[in-house]
């Protein structure tokens, strides 16, 4: 494989796990990495700049999933990837699939690819599978497009996606507005079903993403569609 | 429409919403980041709505006669809350509007390790 791969790390307080997701991502043969530290009150800067051979950036203040994502996006970009992968920072997705969505832009041509949790949902709380579907019916119903993972942060890229998609939403309505840009686009993409590890720590993480958040996710995504 | 009951406010409505939509559609036209055929639709939607209800108020009766409601709406409160609608669509779009330029400045700031590169 020739192409130039990288992989964007948005991460907001992950200074438990970040090294053991930036060493497992290592250690599955990738090497460019770009961690984005989004204004993280704890040591994840740091703590990501103590392993040698990756580029940490770090946003001053906290701005959100989606503009963390764009940031590593674009630093990608200037460092003339091919391919670009964006994974959670909390170690809830496994860097063995990392092939799996690098795969269809390869060999068979595929602008996008989408990791899907809800093609193999183990261990994923019943809570979330709901949050999820509502969230693809609202993506849908806004943006046009089905997917069965429209929240999913592990996602691939190739270099002709990556200069089209234009996105403004900031946190996490990001994840929709990709679906959007699709959409809109007319990228040739393909859904591939990830594993998710429900750890102790991702669930702590994900129980941050209660329902108030996600009114607000909904309230941002109709607002940006009136103003 | 009887033009001799014609008052004031609705002629100011329907001038601001005329205002708001030919804004939007031009920014529509001129190819404006972040204008889409969508918003464009619904601002024409929101705004040509009041413009009509304040141009043909006999709507509303028809619209309460459906809706189930007596309607006698002061033409006082409808301009409070339309002069209030107004501010906070107006504050909404200038506060989403830092909030992007807030990301920007954050996001070039960060990527400028890499540019020295």
């Amino acid at each position: 494989m020739n192409e130039k791969i990288f992989i964007v790390i948005p991460a907001y307080n992950e200074e438990t796990v970040i090294q053991d997701v930036i060493r497992e991502i290592k250690n599955e043969g990738y090497d460019n990495i770009i961690v984005v530290d989004d204004g993280s009150k704890d040591r994840t800067c740091e703590k990501a700049k103590e392993i040698n051979g990756i580029t940490v950036l770090r946003h001053k203040i906290n701005r959100g999933k989606g503009a963390a994502a764009k940031t590593g996006i674009e630093a990608a970009k200037l460092m003339e990837a091919d391919i670009i992968i964006t994974i959670d920072g909390d170690g809830q997705h496994d860097p063995k699939d990392i092939e799996n969505l690098i795969n269809p832009i390869t060999k068979k041509n595929f602008d996008v690819v989408l990791g899907t949790r809800l093609k193999n949902p183990d261990g994923m709380p019943f809570h979330k599978k709901i949050h999820n579907w509502i969230a693809n019916i609202i993506t849908w119903y806004l943006f046009g497009l089905w997917v069965t993972d429209s929240q999913s942060g592990f996602r691939a890229y190739s270099k002709k996606a990556a200069d089209l998609i234009n996105t403004r939403y900031d946190r996490y309505e990001y994840d929709s507005e990709v679906i959007r840009e699709l959409y809109l686009y007319k990228l040739k993409f393909k859904e591939v079903p990830i594993k998710v590890r429900y750890t102790e720590y991702s669930k702590s993480k994900l129980e941050k993403q209660n329902i108030f958040n996600g009114f607000k996710t909904l309230y941002k995504m109709f607002w940006k569609l009136v103003h | 429409m009887n033009y001799y009951n014609f008052h004031l406010y609705q002629a100011i409505v329907a001038f601001i919403a005329a205002f708001m939509i030919f804004q939007g559609v031009r920014n529509y036209l001129k190819g404006k980041s972040g204008q889409t055929f969508y918003k464009v639709a619904i601002r024409i939607i929101v705004w040509g709505g009041m413009a009509f209800i304040a141009i043909f108020p006999g709507f509303t009766n028809a619209l309460a006669k459906i809706v189930g409601l007596q309607g006698n709406v002061n033409a006082v409160i409808i301009t409070g809350f339309i002069l209030v609608f107004m501010m906070i669509f107006k504050l909404l779009s200038a506060i989403e509007k830092l909030e992007q330029d807030i990301s920007i400045l954050t996001r070039k700031d960060s990527l400028k390790e890499i540019q020295k590169k």
